[in-house]
């Protein structure tokens, strides 16, 4: 070995050291931030311990279930499939700001910050989440996705997913069959063929943290204040490692306790704070920069329509015809079709759900999230904003990239904006208020 | 002239179809010498009620034997291509383990409580409990031929108008048309969800097909699109072949069933192949015939005022297409509406399919003159993990 490649070496090896260090750090910063917010119930616990095993501690949750680790790039990659297969999925976007200043170098600087930091995980492969997937699954649902199959091909197998772009029966067709391909990638990987017991199987464990999400939102509808958004988001984030069933088990003790609250009424705040929701972009950990600020500010995430967080999860797939092919059609169809991701050519829907969500939560005001490059959220910012303001909610649209940069900005207009739904709500309450005393 | 090429086939469809119907009654399937449109309650119960079930047992076990070829030469083809994914699919079957869905619903109880024993009352009724119902005429496609069913049914005289004018008097006439006309505005295809014998029949093949997991045939609806044009020709042949000499009764299969079952001597035409056909096409595709049957078509015409109605919450829906999945007759705009909130349509037979389906709270409802039947809620969906203790790993090896 010759001098220049020994230095090489030294080189990368203190790169990972700095790189390791910041990453543990940034997180651990977050993590405590999320742990100091008040309102937390007992049972989030071993949802931040997951989220602390794989940023801080840099474990891998999912290595000891001896399985083949396949990981996915989108909610639109079923679960169900891999578990079928024999092996256990985990959820590879990221929000790591160390990673994406690395990822800042390899890949255009109009990337999306998401997929610069999975290029910078890639590059440094230290992360074990990411060093031992055996398989990618990329669903292409935008050209930054698109790409970064290229870059991700150079060191793990990776298998492209092709989402169609529109909703109708041709599409859920084609989908179908996209997925019969994935399912024989998957199945030479386990060397294990998908039968319908297995298939039965995999439905089964992801139906049933469906159906502990579905209890969860239940709860959550029927209590505004019950718990802190920014937990939530933890709640969600960390099923993206854990196994389907052990985050049902964690869920279901959630449930419990959270159902004991409803009960006796125990809220996570003691006044009745601005009521806010996000949609746009991914909220990934360790990104929560706007959720923490909303609720550090003196609002309340109280709902989000985001894909790491409940949208991703909450609609289950419903088998209507139970055969083989009937499964995977179900399960087409639920990637496809209730999806509100604007990759989709007409995504009117998104608007409808928003709605839903608005009238179900109670929400006060809606905070856009759009993450630097990620165009297709940024289209629909307008056809949004034009909804709500009919329906007299204040929208606005927050522009972040991961990292640290823009947090004065961002806090400036997060107070603002919730000091604008403080306000109006008075003005509300006053004309409320004189309408009554008029009326006497 | 592409739009032209496109319709050769539906027309010549439409031709044969027509010829059939018109020759049905030269294509013999099993005759009898002497027809006997009665029995007695002694006979009903007697052994030989049992030999007259002969032509019915025929029909099932040739549908079986269809089936079963037909299952063969699908997976055969698949075969012969065997890099074809499909192959692969249609060998894989349940060996014990299940899908947790949801737990059976009360709507859906009673809707095959309502078909079994309404399809039992219509065909055996009259013998065993007597007539009192004689003269009100019922649209629905339980065979009167069957002298004896509990109810006439409307469709004999509806494919014989002539012999309508020429047997009753001019009450009966109005009776007969008051009483058609009034169970199909206040039923509408309820009566095709809840009472028709042939929809039970056809929705017991679905069954058997879902429970041995074998794939069927999907229609969306620009398939079922395709059949509009035989749906119609249906309606006119029925109602007008028997101006032109023709007799509806030797080609429909409805012919099969209530006579038959009943214990009577009744020759069967093409009715019997029609039977075999009705069974293997719903094995693969549900309540298959029941697209193209003309009686269900002249039941929905009444679908703008009938009571029952498809209520949808066009906000609450998330257009998961759920509910146009599980519809049996392809009706694509209870997903697809946005404005409206009344989807009930032409072709909707009420079997509550789709509002079982749905997985969002009230998103989809059934109501009966404003007061809501059954609806959808994301917690029937999931029902079947209640009370499943959430357990870790175990579950997939
Ligand atoms: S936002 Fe779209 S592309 Fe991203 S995870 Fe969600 S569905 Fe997939
Ligand atoms: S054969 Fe068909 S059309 Fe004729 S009376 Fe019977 S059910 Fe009605
Ligand atoms: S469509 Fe015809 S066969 Fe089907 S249920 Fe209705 S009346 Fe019966
Ligand atoms: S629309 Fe609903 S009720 Fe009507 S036929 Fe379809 S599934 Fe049945
Ligand atoms: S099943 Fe329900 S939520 Fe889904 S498309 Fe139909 S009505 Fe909408």
């Amino acid at each position: 070995m010759n001098a220049a490649d020994l230095h090489e070496q030294e080189k990368r090896k203190r790169q990972e050291e700095r790189f390791r260090n910041k990453m543990t750090k940034t997180s651990a910063r977050y993590l405590r931030r999320m742990e100091e917010l008040k309102g937390a119930p007992d049972s989030l616990a071993p949802f931040l311990q997951t989220l602390r095993r794989v940023y801080l501690e840099m474990e891998n949750p999912l290595a000891d279930q001896e399985k083949p680790i396949v990981g996915t790039y989108c909610v639109m990659a079923p679960q169900e499939l891999i578990y079928a297969a024999g092996a256990v999925p985990v959820k590879l976007c990221s929000g790591s700001y160390t990673a994406f200043s690395i990822g800042d170098d390899i890949v255009p600087r109009d990337a999306c910050p998401l997929v610069k930091a999975v290029a910078g995980f890639q590059d440094m492969e230290l992360m074990p989440i990411y060093r031992d997937c055996s398989l990618m699954a990329v669903p292409i649902t935008c050209d930054c996705k698109k790409k970064i199959v290229e870059l991700l091909e150079k060191t793990h197998d990776v298998y492209p997913l092709q989402v169609p772009v529109s909703r109708e029966d041709e599409d859920v067709d084609q989908y179908v069959e996209e997925l019969y391909g994935f399912m024989d990638r998957l199945e030479e990987l386990t060397g294990r063929e998908i039968t319908w017991d297995h298939l039965a199987k995999g439905m089964n464990i992801v139906g049933r943290s469906r159906y502990e999400l579905s209890r969860f939102l239940e709860l959550k509808k029927s209590m505004p204040y019950l718990m802190k958004g920014t937990h939530i988001l933890a709640v969600m984030n960390a099923a993206a490692y854990l196994p389907a069933d052990v985050w049902a088990g964690y869920m279901h003790e959630l449930n419990e306790e959270l159902t004991v609250k409803v009960r006796e009424r125990q809220r996570a705040v003691s006044r009745d704070l601005p009521r806010i929701m996000v949609t746009g972009s991914p909220l990934v950990f360790p990104n929560m920069k706007i959720p923490l600020l909303i609720e550090e500010m003196g609002g309340i995430l109280a709902a989000d329509e985001t894909c790491m967080g409940e949208r991703g999860m909450s609609d289950p797939a419903v088998v209507v015809d139970k055969s083989f092919d009937g499964m995977i059609r179900a399960l087409a169809n639920q990637a496809v079709r209730p999806c509100s991701c604007p990759t989709f050519v007409n995504n009117k829907e998104r608007i409808f759900r928003i709605r839903q969500m608005i009238e179900d939560y109670r929400i006060q005001g809606v905070i856009y999230h759009v993450l630097r490059g990620c165009l297709v959220y940024d289209f629909e910012y307008k056809l949004i904003e034009e909804e709500l303001g009919r329906m007299g909610i204040p929208v606005i649209r927050l522009e972040s990239d991961y990292n640290e940069e823009d947090v004065e900005q961002l806090r400036i207009r997060i107070e603002a904006f919730i000091e604008l739904i403080k306000l109006k709500e008075q003005n509300n309450g006053n004309v409320q208020a004189g309408r009554n005393e008029g009326g006497m | 002239m592409s739009k032209a090429k496109k319709r050769i086939p539906a027309i010549l469809i439409c031709i044969g179809t027509a010829a059939l119907v018109y020759f049905a009654g030269y294509i013999p399937f099993y005759t009898y010498q002497e027809e006997v449109l009665h029995t007695t309650q002694e006979q009903f119960f007697s052994a030989d009620h049992l030999v007259k079930l002969l032509p019915f047992v025929i029909i099932v076990l040739l549908a079986a034997a269809c089936i079963l070829i037909l299952l063969q030469i699908r997976e055969f083809a698949a075969w012969k291509r065997k890099d074809d994914k499909r192959y692969r699919r249609l060998k894989t079957k349940p060996k014990g383990s299940k899908v947790i869905g949801q737990k059976r619903s009360v709507f859906m109880t009673v809707r095959w409580c309502c078909m079994i024993v309404f399809s039992l009352l219509v065909m055996f009724g009259g013998i065993v409990l007597g007539f009192h119902l004689a003269g009100i005429a019922f649209p629905v496609l339980a065979c009167p031929t069957n002298l004896d069913q509990m109810v006439e049914s409307s469709c004999y005289f509806l494919a014989h108008i002539p012999a309508l004018f020429e047997e009753y008097s001019a009450g009966g006439i109005i009776l007969f048309f008051v009483s058609t006309i009034g169970f199909a505005v206040l039923l509408g295809r309820v009566i095709c969800g809840f009472l028709c014998p042939m929809g039970l029949i056809q929705d017991i093949m679905d069954k058997i097909r879902q429970k041995s997991g074998t794939e069927g045939i999907r229609m969306n609806e620009k398939r079922h699109n395709l059949l509009k044009p035989v749906k119609w020709l249906l309606v006119f042949l029925m109602l007008g072949i028997t101006f032109a000499g023709g007799e509806f009764c030797s080609f429909c299969p409805a012919l099969a069933t209530s006579p038959v079952l009943a214990g009577l001597s009744v020759s069967l035409y093409l009715s019997g192949f029609m039977m075999i056909f009705v069974l293997v096409s719903s094995f693969f595709k549900r309540r298959f015939w029941c697209s193209i049957c003309p009686m269900g078509l002249l039941i929905g015409l009444t679908h703008k005022i009938s009571p029952f109605r498809i209520k949808k919450d066009v906000q609450s829906c998330t257009e998961c297409g759920a509910c146009y999945e599980a519809c049996p007759m392809g009706v694509k705009i209870i997903y697809t509406e946005r404005e409206k909130s009344d989807v009930t349509d032409m072709n909707c037979i009420m079997c509550g399919e789709c509002i079982r389906k749905c997985p969002e709270d009230n998103a989809l409802a059934m109501t009966f003159a404003g007061k809501t039947l059954f609806r959808a809620s994301r917690k029937q969906i999931l029902s079947g993990f209640e009370n499943r203790k959430a357990q870790k790993g175990g579950d997939v090896q």
